[in-house]
């Protein structure tokens, strides 16, 4: 039961939990009390005097915002001493303030214009000169305007409290008080935009959309960022179906109204003038321009003469999953019946499978057993192979929330060395960080495991419940030495019996696993073994404990469920379970297509080898993301009917026969699941551009052409059916209600299940050469997502590109020293497969021996690589690769 | 009707009572000054407050006043001006109208966006003479408006004054408000995208 305390504020009695402040309390009972320092975000600061209050007994006025509501206060804000107060309060802002709200973009939504009008007198008693700082430039994104700054500071409080990132500080005294970034050069952060948000005046500005706004001509939509897994709410502001800017109000969404780069200045790929507005038929071996009718009648005719002379396995589908749930829906709808094949893949192939499957697994459920808000009250919190910062920056948020405010224990696992740098780096949070090679995650966990059975802390229940399970793994981690472990990991076997300790100590535990899990080969495996950890551990099952797969893209989880894969039906259900077939049939009043299906590559593998005639890919780009020695572009050539439906011309869609004009998340109504299977309105924002129409409409109107009608009035209609498949799909409330793992599957699995793949699991499996040992000219090129893009789509983002515009091979500054590299420097990298031109970066937080290249520029780098597929999940793994590295001529 | 009036009446309508009486009045009015003008050999003295073709004005040293703040947008009641603004090539951080719009077919007369403009930016001259063969032209851009304001930026000041928004030149050029001017420093680089 919390504490609460009664006060009265302006007559209104209220009771609040004990430590609400004053000015929260009086929100609660609608009384405003101005303030520019205040935020709820942030710790009280109490430096722009604004707030000011009567309390009884209290012979001096107080700050609202610092004074926390005691029992039996009488609170008034609105006496005369009260206002004498605010009066002069900004009197004193205003002596300053240049007043020049007409061209100021925060003019008509500004704080001070706000308390202006209502408390001041319009005239002033200072007569002396105002300051006028001199103009530095800042940032090519952020701009600031210091002559109308009001010192609240709370720009330097976010970018410290919140974000950790620590970029902007006050120099200078008193009036003379100057927001600043520390170096000489242009602001280097994160850009997260928070600052410019949390600005109360228009001291802090967003220069992508400086001075083509004023607030009343927008129009808002709130809708979900489409960058990565968290799902963030936005609310994205348009002018005449123009973009404008891309804001997120306080206690929005999950994230509550942080957002990183990619979400606050990412939002100009959607009106790119590259966007395709026009359907595209190939004729003459040229891509020319359409009509609709045309371009739908001819892929309806080519398709139907394909199936009656090579059956409907000769058909593959493959779907992106940055599309909306209900495109995702139709999509394998359409495949599975009006085509008649399980052929049905996503991009969720790519690392997302590998957690559903491993949590399917263990424990029953295809999604995480925790929230965003467990993650937040965890205590202690482990993170394998996520670079949580960069990849899920908001769930990074959480994590540093945890840490910083909720004194969670941080155990990280790797590719990352703990250095101080311009954005942030979860490693320097962490109490106890082992640094790995990419292919180190799994000794590194082996390690945590061999620690709680050597260390005896197995849990006892487990113990007696599953005395075989516990002696199987036993005995498998104990065949692994120390001396193995140490070599494959850099860390010695004390450290791992530290931050055992520290990790059993806890109640409530989370295990986060990051692509650097899942994208790698046998993901599936190492996050089956994080659960083995969390069971041995007793952690399992407990409210707020479990493992989460984070998800890349911001539909991946939402792919799964929807049964966009070959081995899911929507659900997600097991293709092969004979009940839910049966559901599904009598649902869509189909017997549904027999037959194990294909994945990625293997639809790959059979359009190379002919026995796949037509592909159906929709918003995704095999033959981009993919490196050329999968072979994927010949693979999609040989094919007799390639369509694709896109917003921009991709490597795939310059090979297809028709090209079909998508439209953009901003354009289109639906759903999105974030990773931890949250339901989230999508709403459009603009109209939609040109031609281009949403997927489902496409599909929609391809099946009618293809005699068999799956016809739908619009989105909503499309999410009425999932849930009338899947009860209470999207309940799109404030928060998710995570599901609890299956007891049953839990025991199934501690009493057999473990067994399957047990000693692959518990190897450490070859091993590259380690740091340290190499003399010659060798690294490991790790192809890695950077914190300012999101696949290749954003790189049409024109603010982004802003930040990051070309790719840099980052490595350590002891390889360089080794190599000879100096920053700027340009390197031939090379292997047996081809080579590339790069500029060199050094970065303390690369570990020795690996280099890393962002994926989003690595179209010359993927020459260097080459896949690999895992055997039972069908991941294909093509991230790092070995290469030699020499300065360039 | 009693019998004197009756004989009044027939007297009246002998004598043709009523036209005589009308044509008093065309007679006095033979005496008179001519009240119609010989519009357009003649033109009429028209007040300072007069609210006519609207303008762009430019402070004496030939800067644009107008500084695109969409305030005379966001008053006019018939929507018939578009501004858009953008971050001036020249001065960084400063703001200006690079392209400004009246669509003077539409525009009431009503002298709001005056009102409105922070800077006296826009005026009203006494310019009322439209007709043209070609609708199109009454499209006012920004050059026709500072061509406008150009040539009759007496009329614009004298309405300004006439107004109250403005006080005669000596003193308005006291009393003008300028925004502060970030100036950038003499050692830096101009920046990256203003390069």
């Amino acid at each position: 039961m919390v504490e609460t305390v009664k006060l009265t504020i302006d007559g209104h009695h209220i009771t609040v939990p004990k430590g609400t402040l004053v000015i929260e309390a009086a929100r609660q009972v609608g009384v405003m009390v101005p303030h520019f320092c205040y935020h709820p975000k942030l710790k009280p600061d109490a430096n722009c005097r604004m707030c000011l209050v009567e309390i009884e007994k209290m012979p001096k006025l107080q700050t609202a915002c610092s004074t926390p509501a005691a029992e039996g206060m009488v609170v008034r804000t609105a006496t005369t001493v009260v206002n004498e107060a605010h009066k002069s309060v900004l009197e004193f802002i205003l002596a300053n303030h240049p007043l020049d709200c007409p061209v100021c973009d925060q003019g008509g939504r500004c704080d001070l214009q706000d308390f202006s009008h209502e408390y001041t007198p319009t005239t002033s008693r200072f007569i002396e000169v105002k300051r006028v700082f001199p103009k530095e430039y800042f940032s090519p994104l952020i701009e600031t305007q210091m002559n109308r700054c009001v010192q609240c500071l709370r720009c330097v409080r976010y970018c410290d409290e919140v974000m950790d990132v620590k970029a902007l500080a006050p120099s200078g005294r008193g009036t003379m008080t100057e927001i600043k970034h520390f170096t000489h050069h242009e602001l280097d952060c994160e850009f997260c935009g928070g600052c410019v948000q949390i600005c109360p005046v228009g001291a802090i500005t967003s220069r992508l959309s400086m001075y083509e706004f004023r607030p009343w001509m927008l129009k808002r939509a709130d809708t979900v960022c489409t960058y990565c897994g968290d799902g963030c709410q936005i609310t994205i502001q348009t002018k005449e179906n123009q973009l404008i800017e891309v804001m997120s109000a306080q206690g929005a969404g999950r994230n509550n109204g942080d957002l990183c780069a990619r979400g606050f200045f990412g939002y100009h790929v959607s009106t790119h003038p590259d966007r395709l507005q026009h359907p595209l038929i190939r004729r003459n071996g040229e891509l020319v321009q359409a009509t609709w009718e045309d371009a739908l009648e001819w892929v309806a005719e080519t398709a139907i003469r394909l199936k009656l002379a090579h059956g409907p396995n000769a058909f593959g589908g493959l779907i992106g999953a940055r599309c909306t749930n209900e495109d995702l829906y139709l999509f394998q709808k359409f495949m599975r019946l009006v085509v008649g094949t399980n052929n049905i893949d996503s991009s969720a192939r790519y690392g997302q499978i590998n957690g559903v499957r491993a949590l399917r697994r263990v424990q029953g459920t295809s999604r995480w057993t925790v929230t965003f808000d467990d993650i937040v009250s965890a205590e202690a919190l482990l993170l394998v192979g996520t670079n949580v910062t960069e990849t899920n920056p908001i769930t990074g948020l959480k994590v540093k929330e945890a840490v910083k405010k909720r004194q969670a224990t941080l155990l990280t696992i790797e590719a990352l060395e703990p250095a101080v740098g311009t954005i942030s780096n979860i490693a320097n949070l962490a109490a106890h960080h082992f640094s790995v090679q990419p292919d180190g995650f799994k000794p590194a966990v082996l390690g945590l495991i061999k620690a709680v059975v050597e260390e005896n802390l197995v849990s006892q229940p487990l113990a007696q419940k599953a005395p075989g399970y516990v002696q199987a793994v036993s005995e498998a981690v104990r065949r692994l030495s120390w001396q193995a472990i140490e070599r494959a990991t850099g860390s010695s076997s004390q450290s791992f019996i530290d931050a055992t300790r520290s990790f059993t100590r806890t109640a409530r535990a989370v295990i986060l696993v990051g692509q650097g899990v899942l994208r790698a080969p046998d993901g599936s495996g190492l996050t089956a073994t994080l659960l083995d950890l969390l069971l041995l551990t007793g952690h399992h099952g407990l409210p707020g404990c479990g493992v989460a797969p984070l998800a890349e893209e911001n539909n991946d989880q939402g792919a799964v469920e929807m049964g966009a894969a070959l081995e899911y039906l929507p659900g997600p259900s097991d293709a092969n379970d004979q009940a839910a077939r049966a559901r599904l049939a009598q649902a869509w009043k189909e017997e549904l297509p027999k037959g194990p299906g294909k994945s990625l590559m293997e639809m790959i593998e059979g359009a190379r080898t002919g026995s796949l005639k037509a592909m159906f890919i929709v918003g995704e780009n095999p033959a981009g993301s993919l490196p050329p020695s999968a072979g994927t572009m010949e693979a999609l050539q040989s094919l007799d009917l390639l369509v694709c439906q896109e917003l921009f011309l991709t490597e795939t869609a310059r090979l297809a026969h028709v090209v079909l004009p998508a439209c953009s998340y901003a354009e289109k109504d639906g759903t999105f699941t974030n990773t931890e299977g949250h339901v989230q309105s999508v709403r459009h924002a603009i109209e939609l551009i040109g031609e281009s129409r949403p997927d489902w409409e496409i599909l929609s109107a391809l099946s009618v052409l293809m005699g068999y009608p799956l016809e739908y009035g619009d989105a909503k209609e499309i999410f009425k059916e999932i849930r009338s498949l899947i009860p209470g799909y999207g309940l799109l409330g404030p928060a998710p209600t995570p599901p609890r793992p299956d007891q049953a599957v839990v025991e199934s699995y501690l009493k057999t299940g473990y067994s399957s793949g047990l000693a692959e699991r518990y190897t450490l499996g070859e091993r590259r050469a380690a740091s340290g040992e190499r003399k010659d000219f060798s690294l490991t090129l790790l192809v890695t997502q950077t914190l300012f893009h999101s696949g290749k789509f954003s790189t049409r983002a024109k603010g982004l590109l802003q930040v990051q515009a070309e790719g840099a091979f980052s490595l350590n500054p002891a390889d360089g020293t080794r190599l000879g590299l100096a920053e700027g420097d340009r390197v031939r990298v090379s292997n047996d497969l081809g080579e590339m031109t790069t500029t060199v970066k050094l970065q303390d937080r690369v570990p020795v021996g690996l280099a890393l290249f962002p994926e989003h520029f690595d179209q010359e780098a993927r020459r260097l690589l080459r896949v690999s597929t895992d055997p039972a999940t069908q991941v294909p793994y093509y991230k790092s690769a070995s290469v030699k590295v020499e300065k360039a001529k | 009707m009693s019998v004197g009036a009756l004989t009044k009446k027939i007297l009246q309508a002998m004598l043709f009572h009523e036209i005589w009486d009308a044509m008093k009045v065309t007679f006095k009015h033979m005496f008179h000054r001519p009240i119609t003008f010989q519009y357009p050999r003649e033109q009429r003295t028209i007040p300072d407050t007069h609210r006519g073709a609207l303008a762009l004005l430019r402070y004496d040293d030939g800067r644009e006043r107008c500084v695109g703040c969409d305030l005379c947008e966001a008053a006019c009641p018939s929507r018939c001006i578009k501004v858009v603004s953008a971050e001036d090539p020249s001065l960084p951080l400063q703001r200006y109208a690079s392209e400004f719009y009246i669509d003077i077919t539409k525009c009431v007369f009503c002298g709001y966006c005056v009102e409105a403009c922070p800077v006296n930016a826009l005026a009203m001259t006494k310019l009322y003479e439209f007709s043209t063969h070609d609708k199109r032209t009454l499209l006012f851009d920004k050059t026709r408006l500072y061509q406008i304001g150009e040539r009759y930026i007496e009329d614009g000041k004298k309405y300004l004054i006439a107004h109250h928004q403005e006080k005669d030149d000596q003193m308005s050029r006291e009393y003008r408000y300028y925004f502060p001017q970030s100036v950038l420093k003499a050692t830096q680089a101009p920046p990256k995208h203003l390069s």
